[in-house]
């Protein structure tokens, strides 16, 4: 009769530690996939609340509910603990009954005596062992196999996206070989989206901070010598920066880039090149190890200093916080990461630069200065070199040196050349010093370097040997720019100059008394130059004779973008855009 | 993946976090009184079993051991666990190992090479919970738990391959019954822990056979062992009862071999397994080294730079939270990517180590498997006698003797 008892007790017990555990099982799902403060609720209530900041009483509900859905997972969580507290007792109960229903019987083989079959069981163990270990071997394989492939797409790229990065470095080496400014087609996709429109798309691109590979010069025609902002004459259209920044406009197709930033967002923008809308906007957000307050900078530098580079592909831009963002001619994010927050006390300046699949960054701050390639497809680091350099706001070229592409970067002390391919040094030329600012320029195989407080230095790029040295006149900001007669600077203490680019020997001079932080860009054998007041001059490339020099009204940081027949400006407060006309 | 349940808030309350507390060391003292207990109890065991035949001393040892090593000391530091320990000693230079660990490590293997598994007898908590729920045996088949007793050497293989390299401790990650000694923890693994009680009701052991790392290494000092427990010192008169009380299947019952078999193929078998083994070995060495960075994604530096990357390819996912907490921190995601390199690489080494550790064991497995003896009486299999002595209740012999 007792045993009977037991018996029952134990089946009972049984059956209630099931379904104790079934729900707890349950329970326990549950609560790993809940997320109490993630309801569709919870988030329309705090979309409310960033249009109606000072709603008290909608933030007291978010409060509420908040603290209600907090209460809500705590308290399954506690009955969760208790229920297990619970399966605990009934295993204990389980035994004892058990123990005691088996009291009079457990002492006794509940089994024949027949004999086991000792060689019959090892057989079939060894059957076991075998096919579960080839069982497990194949489960393995096809778990390598079918993760390889995934690894294969892990970067995020799509074939597509690689084969077009491929392309666009055939491109980008075709420009760079003939050191020329290149002339390039634009794709079939943008030729078709636009086809409407009877505008003829540009053909000249202008990819980078002064041009395509930097070269401070475009193959550009019929630029006006003179335009009036207030009376849109030779103006085609101006339009407003959502944000402010002190990079420079480049062009692609029918498509301006440049960027803005301030405390609250960092954006890159695309306005057209006929009508000066503003196509797009995309934010450089939700970046991982993006920093959540910004960093100090220099108000003369501010947070987007650093000019975008594009391939008619992919666009490229970095800010101040260390975050790069690459999206696509769409404005579509194709991949975006942080590359540490600049170590930088004016703040970070060095613009971008696209060599084939290479996105190119000299990543300056003081603690681990780089210069690095990502792939533009996909933002993984290709090569990263560590030099010894100090700390500069330098921005590389890519020239022909020694009938080669070559990467030139300006740090301190050395000017430098590398394999953009692979980050080897080429020659290294120690010769700067102080702040770095400006960049260099190269024409003929012979890289031009200078900075203030440093000197105006031609390198032999073949060799990296130096062929003369001056200090008469030494850029600030503003970058050299050359062709195969003069080398022309811009001041910030308002003196401009073109030196002989064989000998050094200043050719001639003008003291115009405005500072200049823009560069000089060659364009159909003129130069074109703003100084920080917005005034603009015009001389030529020939003898650096003014030819013309006029104020257009708006302070001019920037330098400005060619395609063709125009000239985009940024200025302090707006883009705008001159044309004939 | 960790669901961020509850991010920061988006407001400022004013709530100033605590700072972070940590747990005072634990006292030396009760070390030493735990190493003490552990010779002890050892010591009463080998007693019990070799000179007094006496199991109710065995159970008074595992209940005592269950209420103090289990409920009292919370089942931390164990023996089991303390092989992730010593591994992580020999791999890490920077890594202490204390003595106090290494004696927990060390003492219940010299034990077994004297006494055998006196250890797993009773003073292990995590047998003892099992053995004292234990109620009645349905035996297994045996060609199953000789197949299942691989299991515990890839537990042990893949134990090493996560303490090596700084990973996790996957035995204490993963112990099923220390959720029930602290009466809290992960339910899951509560759960678990009380599914094998209740399995444990009626098959003897099933984590110590099945299952634990440091059971496996035991095996093989225990079939060393210098002293043999035996069921009776007097005739074994096979009456069969001491291999049915048996709750590991670790007596083996006579066996005329009469195996049909033709002895060379037998012999070939054996030659055959003795040329493939440092085949399989090495197979399996490929295989789990190919697959030794899926694997190292259970380091939270793989895992956390692995998260970083999804984020990256999708901007538009919720930044989860440990990406969230490393943004917060300002670390930089290439030292990060530098840090993993070293790590991936360090499981790649280990990862080919136990590999052939895999292998090897199925390869000496299946030639064990391949042997035949003849048994003219019961005989205990000393790798996997516990000492429980339960044997001693039944055998005839033993009872007329007391």
């Amino acid at each position: 009769m007792k045993q009977k008892i037991y018996r029952n007790i134990a089946i009972v017990t049984a059956i209630f530690m099931l379904v104790v555990a079934i729900m707890l099982g349950f329970s326990y799902y549950q609560m790993q996939k809940v997320s109490p403060l993630q309801t569709d609720v919870m988030e329309t209530l705090k979309q409310m609340n960033e249009s109606q900041s000072d709603n008290s009483e909608l933030q007291q509900q978010i409060r509420e509910l908040d603290l209600i859905a907090r209460k809500a997972y705590f308290v399954q969580e506690h009955q969760l603990k208790t229920g297990t507290m619970i399966l605990i007792g009934m295993a204990v109960a389980l035994c004892i009954c058990l123990n005691l229903y088996y009291k009079e019987t457990k002492n006794l083989p509940e089994k024949d005596m027949d004999p086991i079959d000792d060689w019959m069981a090892k057989s079939k163990a060894r059957k076991y062992i075998q096919w579960g270990a080839v069982g497990l071997m194949l489960a393995g394989v096809a778990y390598l196999v079918l993760s390889n492939v995934s690894l294969g797409s892990k970067d995020g790229s799509t074939p597509e996206e690689e084969l077009l990065a491929e392309a666009g470095g055939d491109e980008a080496a075709v420009a760079a070989a003939g050191d020329s400014i290149a002339v390039e087609e634009v794709d079939s996709v943008q030729t078709a989206d636009e086809a409407s429109d009877s505008l003829p798309i540009p053909k000249l691109t202008y990819n980078a901070f002064r041009g395509n590979n930097s070269s401070a010069s475009s193959a550009a025609r019929n630029i006006p010598t003179s335009w009036d902002l207030k009376a849109k004459k030779n103006v085609l259209w101006q339009s407003a920066i959502p944000k402010h920044g002190y990079n420079s406009p480049v062009v692609n197709g029918r498509n301006v880039y440049l960027t803005g930033a301030d405390n609250s967002a960092r954006e890159l923008y695309c306005f057209d090149v006929y009508t000066g809308e503003l196509k797009w906007t995309a934010k450089a957000d939700k970046i991982s190890g993006s920093p959540s307050t910004m960093p100090k900078v220099n108000a003369d530098t501010g947070l987007a200093a650093s000019t975008v580079a594009t391939n008619g592909k992919q666009v490229c831009a970095i800010f101040a916080t260390g975050d790069v963002l690459c999206v696509d001619t769409e404005g579509k994010r194709l991949w975006a990461k942080n590359l540490g927050l600049p170590d930088n006390h004016y703040g970070y300046a060095s613009s971008l630069l696209i060599y084939g699949n290479e996105l190119i960054i000299q990543y300056q701050n003081n603690s681990n200065a780089k210069i690095m390639a990502l792939n533009v497809a996909n933002g993984n680091q290709m090569w990263s070199i560590s030099p010894k350099d100090k700390i500069a706001w330098s921005s590389p070229i890519i020239a022909t040196l020694g009938g080669k592409p070559a990467l030139v970067v300006m740090g301190n002390p050395a000017v430098a050349a590398y394999n953009p391919s692979n980050g080897a040094e080429l020659w290294r030329v120690d010769c700067m010093s102080g702040e770095v600012g400006s960049s260099p320029a190269s024409s003929g195989g012979v890289v031009f370097a200078a900075s203030e407080y440093a000197k105006c230095i031609a390198i032999d790029g073949a060799s990296g040997e130096t062929l003369w040295e001056v200090s008469d006149y030494l850029p600030e900001c503003s970058s050299l720019a050359a062709t195969s007669n003069l080398v022309f600077c811009a001041t910030s203490y308002g003196m401009v100059c073109a030196y002989d680019a064989k000998t050094g020997e200043v050719k001639k001079e003008h003291d115009l008394s405005t500072p200049f932080y823009s560069s000089p860009v060659i364009v159909e054998g003129k130069v074109y130059l703003f100084s920080n007041s917005g005034k603009a001059y015009v001389f030529s490339a020939s003898d650096f004779s003014l030819l013309n020099a006029f104020e257009t009204g708006e302070k001019t940081f920037a330098t400005p973008a060619f395609t063709d027949e125009m000239m985009i400006v940024r200025t302090d407060k707006s883009l705008y855009c001159v044309k004939k006309g | 993946m960790i669901v961020a349940r509850f991010p920061k808030p988006d407001f400022s309350s004013g709530y100033e976090y605590p700072d972070i507390v940590h747990p005072a060391p634990y006292e030396q003292l009760w070390n030493w009184i735990d190493i003490f207990l552990l010779v002890a109890l050892m010591g009463v065991v080998a007693w019990a079993a070799h000179k007094k035949h006496s199991r109710a001393a065995i159970v008074g040892v595992s209940l005592f051991s269950l209420a103090y090593f289990g409920f009292y000391r919370s089942g931390c530091v164990c023996s089991v666990g303390s092989i992730q320990n010593v591994v992580l000693a020999l791999t890490d230079s920077g890594y202490q190992l204390p003595l106090y660990v290494l004696l927990l490590f060390v003492l219940p293997i010299i034990f077994t090479m004297i006494f055998g598994r006196v250890f797993c007898a009773g003073v292990c908590p995590l047998g003892a919970l099992q053995e004292i729920v234990n109620v009645r045996n349905f035996r297994m088949s045996r060609a199953v738990t000789s197949a299942l007793s691989v299991i515990p050497w890839i537990y042990l293989a893949f134990t090493i391959l996560y303490a090596a390299t700084r990973s996790q401790f996957l035995i204490c990650k993963f112990d099923p019954f220390i959720g029930i000694f602290r009466l809290g923890g992960d339910v899951g693994m509560i759960v678990f822990g009380v599914l094998l009680l209740l399995l444990s009701i009626f098959v003897g052991r099933p984590f110590c056979r099945f299952l634990c790392p440091y059971g496996a290494l035991l095996s093989i000092f225990g079939s060393l062992s210098w002293k043999k427990v035996e069921v009776t010192r007097k005739e074994c008169i096979n009456c069969t009862l001491c291999h049915m009380a048996c709750p590991v299947d670790a007596i083996r019952p006579p066996y005329a071999n009469k195996v049909k078999e033709d002895r060379l193929a037998g012999v070939k078998r054996i030659v055959m397994y003795a040329v493939l083994l440092p085949v399989v070995t090495a197979l399996c060495a490929l295989l789990i080294g190919s697959g030794s960075d899926a694997l190292s994604r259970a380091h939270k530096d793989v895992y956390l730079y692995d998260l970083i990357q999804q984020v990256e390819a999708n901007p538009e996912m919720d930044i989860p939270l440990e990406v969230e907490t490393f943004n917060g921190l300002g670390r930089n995601v290439e030292d990060l990517r530098t840090e993993v390199e070293a790590i991936q690489h360090d499981y790649k080494v280990y990862s080919y180590l136990i590999g052939a550790l895999i292998g090897l064991v199925l390869s000496v497995k299946l030639i064990k498997l391949s042997t035949k003896r003849t048994r003219k009486t019961y005989e205990i299999d000393d790798a996997n006698c516990l000492a429980c002595g339960k044997c001693f209740n039944y055998c005839p012999q033993e009872i007329k003797k007391k």
